[in-house]
């Protein structure tokens, strides 16, 4: 009886660990790699449409367009397209019932510097790095990283955060519960709205610049340098600002609109003026010191 | 006919002042507490003004002595004994000795003031109501074409469930925002800042609502 009972647990214990085994080879035999190439010329307009999964994108200094799709699930597949100097990239579904877990397909796209983007992704996320061009980005819960990119920015999302490092141009940003998170920006117009989510400032202030921050709950954080220079207005009307700026009152206070909740406006330094507005219903607003 | 609204009644406000008064007009009065008060509190200001002037009482003696003050140093009268030991009945007759044309603007300068003062919180009252209704005609009409395309667009979701259920959270957020703003347009309607917000959340409304129905297409 003894002899009986040790051989099976000896296979059990074999078993327990040949099935995951099993499943991790399965599962990589049914994922496929898919990679397309699109000759194109300057400044051509990349299309992306992805249900589910992350799609990067990369400048490079060749004149095509790379896709390298890794689709784990046989329901889906790559589907490209171009029309002149426009290449289409998306998700084809190949039945009409998939499970969520199978619309998954993950997207490394290679494009010329000058490129311009329009990318949709419902779910995952998207990351953009050294793209110079005019880019249009709109995810439902995908998060939104952009690096060292230029240009016209649109970029909204409902529940996706928003992050722009070393980003230039002119950024627009507009999300419901999305986080913001400008870092190191170089931009002369950032326009962005979110409603429950947070929004970090960590940017220059360049001469003329135009910087709208606006939530309705949370945090916006605006982080200043003792050598920036803006006339800021901040208000909050049923939540605090916090300040840490030695700011110039205004010589004319006159408003067209009475002042409203809690209210600060006024000038940091004086030399080429950014223009600064941070509105919020009840969130707090924090201006800081770097 | 049909029975006259609100807006309709505040729209010919100016027209009733001036004793035009059609009979829908009357109905709307007898039936609507809230233009009946707004006309009465019309008829407390031309009243508390036509009673200014024509019983002109004494006013305050700081009021006369710094009116004095700023007619002696613009050279309109000339200095006459010292302000401070004047009392307000000695300078009111003086006052007779002023040039007729100053008198008539000073007077008519302290009587704008003062219905001014008396104005102001009844002026509140009538412009926090016209807001109130302004804002309510503007978004009432789109609240209740977002809540129809609200009931079509989420019938026809797709099936991505993370995706779905991001979409059901915001759509509660904006819903939630929409509410609260309301309530606080509702709290204080000359708020420029309130009244920007409701638009907004009714726009982000409309953004996630478009946004829901190419999900589902």
């Amino acid at each position: 009886m003894h002899t009986w009972f040790a051989v099976p647990e000896t296979n059990w214990k074999s078993a327990f660990l040949l099935v995951p085994a099993l499943i991790f080879t399965a599962s990589s035999a049914s994922a496929r790699r898919i990679e397309k190439h699109f000759k194109v010329d300057a400044r051509p307009i990349v299309t992306i449409h992805s249900p589910s999964g992350t799609v990067t994108v990369k400048a490079w200094t060749k004149s095509e367009v790379l896709v390298i799709a890794e689709v784990p699930s046989g329901e889906v597949d790559l589907g490209t397209a171009q029309d002149g100097n426009h290449v289409d990239i998306g998700t084809r579904l190949l039945s009409n019932n998939i499970s969520p877990s199978d619309l998954r397909a993950d997207y490394q796209v290679n494009v010329p510097e000058n490129a311009e983007l329009q990318i949709h992704n419902d779910a995952g996320g998207v990351n953009v790095a050294n793209v110079l061009g005019d880019m249009s980005i709109e995810t439902v819960a995908a998060g939104v990283d952009l690096q060292d990119v230029a240009g016209y920015l649109t970029v909204k999302t409902v529940a996706g955060s928003f992050s722009c490092t070393r980003c230039a141009g002119r950024i627009e940003a507009n999300s419901i519960s999305g986080n913001f998170n400008f870092v190191d920006t170089h931009s002369t117009h950032i326009q962005a709205q979110t409603s429950t989510g947070n929004i970090i400032f960590a940017g220059e202030f360049l001469p003329d610049g135009q910087y709208r921050l606006r939530n309705y709950s949370g945090v916006i954080e605006l982080r200043f340098a003792p050598g920036d220079s803006f006339d800021l207005s901040a208000s909050s009307l049923k939540g605090k600002v916090n300040n840490e700026a030695r700011l110039i009152p205004p010589k004319h206070s006159f408003r067209s609109s009475p002042r409203e909740g809690e209210a600060l406006f006024g000038s940091y330094n004086a030399a080429g003026r950014a223009s600064v507005s941070l509105t919020s219903f009840d969130g707090t607003i924090n201006i800081v010191k770097r | 006919m049909a029975r006259m609204a609100c807006k309709q009644f505040l729209d010919q406000l100016d027209s009733w002042i001036d004793g035009h008064r059609p009979s829908d007009a009357r109905e709307h009065l007898t039936a609507c507490p809230s233009c009946r008060l707004i006309v009465e509190d019309h008829a407390a200001i031309t009243t508390m003004a036509h009673r200014l002037s024509e019983e002109p009482a004494d006013p305050p003696a700081h009021l006369w002595d710094s009116i004095r003050v700023q007619l002696v140093l613009e050279g309109v009268i000339r200095q006459t004994p010292p302000v401070s030991i004047r009392s307000p009945r000695s300078f009111w007759r003086g006052w007779f000795a002023l040039p007729t044309p100053a008198l008539a603007v000073v007077s008519i300068a302290v009587l704008l003031a003062a219905s001014f003062a008396l104005r102001a919180p009844v002026t509140r009252r009538m412009n926090d109501y016209r807001w109130m209704r302004g804002t309510q005609n503007s978004t009432s009409s789109l609240g209740a074409q977002l809540d129809s395309v609200e009931h079509a667009t989420v019938a026809s979701l797709a099936a991505n469930p993370v995706v779905t259920a991001a979409l059901h959270k915001n759509l509660a957020i904006v819903d939630n925002y929409i509410s609260l703003c309301e309530k606080s347009v509702r709290e204080n309607p000359q708020s420029e800042m309130a009244r920007d917000f409701l638009y907004d959340a009714y726009q982000q409304k409309a953004g996630l609502l478009a946004q829901m129905n190419e999900q589902g297409e």
